[in-house]
């Protein structure tokens, strides 16, 4: 090796390429889409369940219904009782999760490759028999409303709830908190859970993801066995389109006496996974707050040391979920860190980001892709990506292509049609003794105070 | 049952660095990661959350890399890095596509070697703030967020270097200089004080000439001084101490702590067993008993810290429900220590083969491979007991188990440490 010169970058070796693992797939006659990846780099096997029963599909009275379905599972089937259930899959070391978000529900199973038999069964008992017992069930539902309690009192969670709810007009679904209300989940009896499982644990629509170290054809088998006399379609299907709840800039300030911090939000309704800017988008937002040298970020934490750390993210959903700016900041710096925020989201908007910027943002957009694939678990919410968006079969394979086809002009033009200051809404958890003033003199807009509720 | 087998090789250059490298070429990725033996054990009083305020500084440039340029460069090659502080080390760690290994030993090195010249005052002031906002975001501003401090503080005596934890006190923070940082580098930041192991798609030669070649000429220091404080400790705290905290907090909820045998005791193993029966899985005792049965408690964690220092701690906590009493949910926990004396073949199985599990599912990263042959390298001089890791587990007896409930898990060892909502007495 030459001498060394340590005030020269080392030269990069020779880049090593790599694919998308391969996906084998089959749909069968019930809907249910399977997609096997197999990977044999350790003896581990991720399954994942993908079912449209999703809270998107219903209505503010039922909010959280499927969350509290998903979490009921762990009480057992008809076979064996939720203990049971637990010692059954834990005896072999397989875990089994459970959980319902905006798009579906979600059951998985991990565990050794010389287990899958037992624990692919053990899956399929306890989403097609479930028992709900009245006393399982009641325990959940106990489980999610202390859990909303404790949300209410932390203030990152408060000011997203305030957040949401300032983004989306209330009858839209993701204006409200994903896992219900006191009043939705406290309405909620074993019978609902039994008759939302019964009208909506189906497979058509659906799809089912394994990754590891087992081969196609032992899951196709595996499939056909527990799943194949499986029928029916979801009942409740979702069906609502995306509101803002203002277009006008305004900013609430929710008050927590005391407080050593304020919280903040800044946002509004992004974009649909769907839409055709998804790559430009995501180039701009990651050189807004997307990674550790973002602007936001240099500039709030690494220049100002306002903060622990800013980031901005569009949530895409399958209709336009949220873009928000997050933050915590110290009492006396609230003003000018939501100041300086402004100012780099007006500039992204306005201006884009320059050729440089877009530049670094695309090399870490594709580098860091690659980085993202090394277990079996990763690779599984992939595949399950392509399913619940219904995307191209080949999208990684295109996708670091299409990430380097992202030109500046490209990034400039979705910032400015999907990043609106002009419509930002502010949101402060904070102690409005200490911050409320100088908020008001931003002049941002009139400073809405508003008391917990 | 899984036996494993991460091959690796071991080397120690000229200066003391202990380097360890294990090949995987499946994926094109590689991890590097810097273990130093150094932690918030090592602070003085007066000094604490300095070890990891120098972390923060350890990314504010060197001598041929300027502030932040450590963060783009990796991010400009789809790099992922971080460093985190604990009690007994700090880390450092970067993934990157492989062909960009040298880039991480170069960054590495420079800041190991040259960190000091780019040392300025502006720097240090910037940090002290992102710190003091990290303490308030993450302790100061969330329910139950002094915990770690209040138990450290129960369950190690006022001159044990846990009594104070991590992030250590704002005024301490506030008062760190420039002067600190240089010093504190040039006593801990020294090729001999620590382990850097290299894990992915890369040639063994290759990579330790590489290795050689950046880090080969930083001199070595002289051994870090010795612990301050009392460092040797009884194996029980010697009664039960507790606190009570009526807070602003949504739900009660009683944390519990016994001290036990330092990671670095053949004990340890027994104490995660029983970690693992008493709160790992939803078939563990505490889970089927306090959340599932008696619905006592809301959610419940068992953890065994894996500290070096005169002993380690077990820690058990359960949160209850707005109405429950928590002197009962406390009752409940105690009982379940209690039982853990007629624990069963059966139970420690199922605690091992979830284990199990997880730590195959750990390895799947290169970056966590890299992270434990550091630590087993820091801590025992030995990486291979990562293979071996499943195997001491398994060597645990029922009658380790009994000892050590009847040794460990009295009422004369324990911390108990609860939080009540205002309001609600």
């Amino acid at each position: 090796m030459s001498a060394l010169d340590r005030s020269l970058r080392p030269t990069s070796g020779e880049l090593r390429d790599f694919s998308f693992p391969q996906v084998n797939r089959v749909r069968l006659p019930n809907g249910l889409d399977v997609r096997v990846a197999q990977l044999s780099r350790l003896p581990i096997v991720n399954v994942s369940l993908f079912i449209r029963a999703s809270e998107g599909a219903l209505g503010e009275e039922h909010a959280g219904l499927a969350v509290l379905t998903a979490d009921a599972l762990e009480g057992g089937t008809t076979r064996r009782s939720g203990s049971e259930l637990a010692e059954s899959l834990e005896g072999i070391g397989a875990r089994l999760s459970a959980s319902a978000g905006w798009e579906g529900t979600n059951v998985g199973i991990s565990c050794m490759a010389d287990r899958l038999p037992e624990a692919f069964a053990i899956m399929a008992e306890a989403v097609r028999e479930p028992a709900f017992p009245e006393e399982e069930v009641r325990r959940s539902l106990d489980q999610q409303l202390a859990t909303i309690r404790q949300r209410e009192m932390d203030p990152g969670a408060l000011a997203t709830e305030y957040a949401r709810r300032s983004y989306f007009s209330a009858d839209v679904p993701y204006a409200r908190a994903v896992d219900g209300s006191v009043e939705s989940i406290s309405a909620i009896s074993r019978d609902t859970v039994r008759g939302y499982a019964d009208a909506n644990y189906r497979p058509d629509g659906g799809g089912l993801v394994v990754v590891g170290d087992v081969g196609f054809d032992e899951v196709a088998d595996m499939v056909r066995t527990h799943f194949g006399d499986w029928e029916g379609t979801p009942e409740q299907i979702a069906d609502f389109t995306v509101q803002p709840a203002s277009l006008k800039r305004r900013v609430v300030l929710v008050h927590r006496a005391g407080a050593v911090q304020s919280e903040v939000r800044i946002g509004h309704v992004g974009a649909a996974r769907s839409t055709p800017d998804y790559y430009a988008l995501s180039m701009a937002n990651m050189v807004l707050g997307g990674m550790f040298t973002s602007r936001l970020n240099l500039n709030l934490r690494e220049r100002n040391g306002f903060t622990y750390g800013v980031r901005s993210r569009f949530t895409f959903r399958s209709r336009p979920g949220p873009f928000q700016i997050s933050t915590s900041v110290g009492n006396d710096v609230t003003d000018a860190a939501i100041r300086e925020a402004m100012i780099e989201l007006i500039g992204m908007a306005d201006k884009g980001p320059t050729p440089d910027e877009v530049a670094a943002a695309r090399d870490y957009a594709a580098g860091v892709f690659g980085l993202q694939l090394e277990t079996s678990g990763q690779v599984a919410t992939r595949i399950n990506q392509l399913l619940i968006y219904g995307l191209d079969e080949d999208h990684y394979d295109r996708y670091r292509d299409d990430v380097r086809a992202v030109n500046s002009e490209a990034a400039a033009s979705a910032a400015a049609e999907h990043m609106r200051p002009s419509q930002a809404q502010i949101v402060v958890v904070g102690d409005a003794d200490a911050v409320a003033k100088p908020l008001e003199e931003l002049d941002l807009a009139s400073v809405e105070i508003v008391a917990v509720d | 049952m899984t036996q494993l087998s991460i091959d690796f090789d071991r080397y120690q250059l000229d200066n003391g660095l202990k380097v360890v490298i294990a090949p995987d070429r499946t994926v094109p990725v590689v991890a590097t990661n810097l273990w130093y033996g150094v932690g918030s054990r090592n602070e003085p009083e007066g000094k604490t959350g300095f070890a990891h305020l120098f972390e923060h500084m350890m990314f504010q440039g060197s001598a041929n890399v300027p502030k932040n340029r450590h963060f783009e460069l990796i991010e400009r090659v789809g790099g992922t890095l971080n460093a985190t502080t604990w009690f007994d080390r700090t880390n450092y760690f970067e993934t990157v596509p492989s062909h960009e290994l040298d880039l991480c030993l170069w960054l590495e090195s420079d800041r190991m070697g040259w960190m000091l010249p780019a040392m300025d005052q502006a720097k240090l002031d910037n940090q002290r703030d992102v710190v003091m906002n990290e303490k308030r975001q993450h302790y100061d501003n969330q329910p139950y967020g002094d915990w770690s401090e209040r138990l450290q503080r129960l369950v190690f005596p006022k001159d044990h270097p846990y009594h104070h934890t991590v992030i250590g006190s704002m005024e301490d923070i506030e008062a760190a200089t420039l002067d600190d940082v240089a010093s504190f580098f040039e006593t801990f930041y020294i090729p001999n004080n620590a382990v850097l192991t290299v894990v992915g798609d890369v040639d063994i030669e290759r990579a330790l000439g590489s290795i050689e070649h950046y880090f080969g000429d930083i001199p070595a220091g002289p051994k870090p001084p010795s612990l301050p404080g009392r460092t040797e400790l009884e194996h029980v705290i010697g009664g039960t101490v507790r606190d009570l905290v009526v807070a602003d907090v949504p739900l009660p909820r009683v944390i519990m702590a016994s001290r036990i045998p330092p990671y670095s005791s053949d004990g340890f193993a027994t104490a995660e067993v029983v970690r693992a029966v008493l709160g790992m899985g939803r078939a563990s005792r505490l889970y089927r008993h306090l959340v599932r049965e008696q619905q006592i408690a809301k959610s419940v964690v068992t953890y065994a810290y894996p500290l070096l220092t005169g002993a380690s701690m077990l820690l058990m906590w359960g949160t209850g429900y707005p109405g429950t009493d928590p002197a009962l949910l406390e009752q409940a926990m105690a009982r379940e220590l209690e039982a853990l004396i007629d624990t069963r073949q059966d139970e420690i199985s199922r605690a091992i083969s979830l284990i199990e599990t997880d730590l195959v599912r750990t390895l799947e990263r290169v970056a966590e491979r890299a992270d434990l042959l550091s630590m087993f390298d820091l801590y025992f001089g030995d990486p291979g007991r990562l293979n071996q890791e499943l195997d001491r587990l398994r060597s645990v007896t029922l009658d380790d188990v009994r000892a050590f409930v009847t040794n460990q898990l009295g009422p004369d060892n324990r911390a108990v440490l609860t939080y009540v909502p205002e309001g609600s007495r």
